[in-house]
């Protein structure tokens, strides 16, 4: 039964074996035309499979090709004991033009598997990206002046600027704080505001707060099953530190609880479950290792 | 016979085709029996048998069946002339020998 099965889920080809056949043996000398196209219907009944008669036929197709060439050439005579007392055939060139004709048709198939590949080829590199320049070539790289990022705009109201008088005679370079920190909760103190001089190379770090990023798993999928039951809603202040690449570094903590236990449980295997996913604070673009707090909100649908 | 000899090209698919009647020299073998025995495709196969029958080391005969009877079409049968089994033989034993006939 597995083996009718099997023969039935393979190609046939019958009518193109036949077809095949039947075309090679026309192409035949005239004296071998109708005995090749019996001989090889009937040897073709012995080959089980689809495929095997497939090449069966293909086959006879380029043993007809051989025939006529060497019959072409030699002049063959052949003896057949079933045309004649006689038996003596000669083996004429028939159609010679059918030589160029199989050599075309071969080129033709050659030329579509040539094309097939290239395609493929074609369309798995693009897959696969970018395709690469067509001419590499070296460019020496001229350095380009960086910019400064703009100054952060400070709201002067309320403020007094107080210019200390210039010592034309030893100017003293104020030290550079690389840490400052700046209060504004207190409007009543004066502060004095010396701008750097212009030739001191001041560097500011622009520095962007990270986050959750991309594939950071749904909240939805740590609510606790009780508390929603239970009708509790909350947010949850998580600290975590994370490493360049958005993983963690340390387990994460709560730093402000939602005042459920359970939604700041949820909460941390959330923060857990999302390593590798978070952004890392930016130093001048750069990733840096970094800690931050974030919220995580358990809302209920309504 | 009176018939001219015509030379054979000894290629290597020639010489399985000659070993597979070779083994019982009075057999016929139809070219699908031949294709089993020596493994090689329709392609080379037929060229060859109608080549070393034309220089009459082979003759070949219809099938003597019913086809309808039978179920099946009739097949063409090759046999070895005494004449090829002679040169066969003499191909082989050149080999045995060191020397290509």
């Amino acid at each position: 039964m597995s083996q009718r099965n099997e023969r039935s889920r393979q190609p046939e080809f019958g009518g193109v074996t036949q077809w095949l056949i039947h075309h090679a043996a026309h192409r035949a000398p005239d004296s071998l035309s109708a005995r090749l196209e019996e001989e090889w219907l009937a040897d073709l009944e012995s080959r089980t499979s689809g495929w095997s008669r497939l090449r069966f036929a293909t086959g006879c197709c380029w043993a007809s090709l051989v025939i006529v060439h060497e019959s072409a050439r030699n002049r063959v005579t052949a003896t057949s004991a079933s045309v004649s007392a006689g038996g003596v055939v000669t083996l004429t060139d028939r159609n010679f033009s059918y030589f160029s004709l199989r050599s075309a048709t071969l080129f033709l198939i050659a030329g579509l598997h040539a094309a097939l590949f290239y395609g493929m080829i074609t369309m798995l590199s693009h897959t696969r990206g970018a395709a690469p320049p067509a001419i590499l070539e070296n460019h020496e790289l001229k350095p380009v002046p960086r910019e400064r990022d703009p100054l952060p705009r400070i709201a002067m109201e309320g403020w007094t600027l107080t210019v200390p008088p210039l010592d034309p005679v030893a100017p003293t370079m104020p030290p550079i704080a690389t840490d400052v920190r700046a209060d504004f909760s207190d409007d009543s103190v004066v502060r004095d505001s010396t701008p750097p001089p212009t030739d001191t190379p001041t560097h500011i770090v622009s520095r962007v707060v990270g986050g959750p990023g991309a594939g950071f798993p749904e909240t939805s999928d740590y609510y606790p099953p009780p508390e929603i039951r239970a009708g509790n809603e909350g947010v949850s202040i998580v600290r975590v530190c994370v490493d360049p690449r958005g993983r963690l570094t340390s387990g994460p903590t709560i730093e402000k609880g939602s005042g459920y236990a359970r939604l700041d449980e949820g909460a941390l295997k959330l923060a857990r479950a999302g390593s590798g996913h978070y952004r890392a604070d930016t130093e001048d673009g750069q990733p840096v290792n970094s800690c931050y707090p974030f919220g995580i909100r358990f809302q209920l649908k309504k | 016979m009176g018939k001219k000899e015509a030379t054979v090209r000894m290629s290597l698919q020639t010489l399985r085709v000659l070993e597979a009647f070779l083994e019982n020299p009075t057999e016929q073998l139809a070219g699908a029996e031949v294709h089993q025995r020596c493994g090689i495709a329709s392609g080379t196969l037929y060229p060859i048998l109608l080549r070393l029958e034309s220089a009459g080391w082979f003759v070949s005969q219809w099938e003597s069946i019913d086809p309808s009877s039978a179920g099946r079409p009739r097949r063409r049968l090759y046999r070895l002339t005494s004449t090829g089994l002679r040169r066969a033989s003499e191909v082989f034993a050149s080999f045995n020998r060191g020397v290509l006939a």
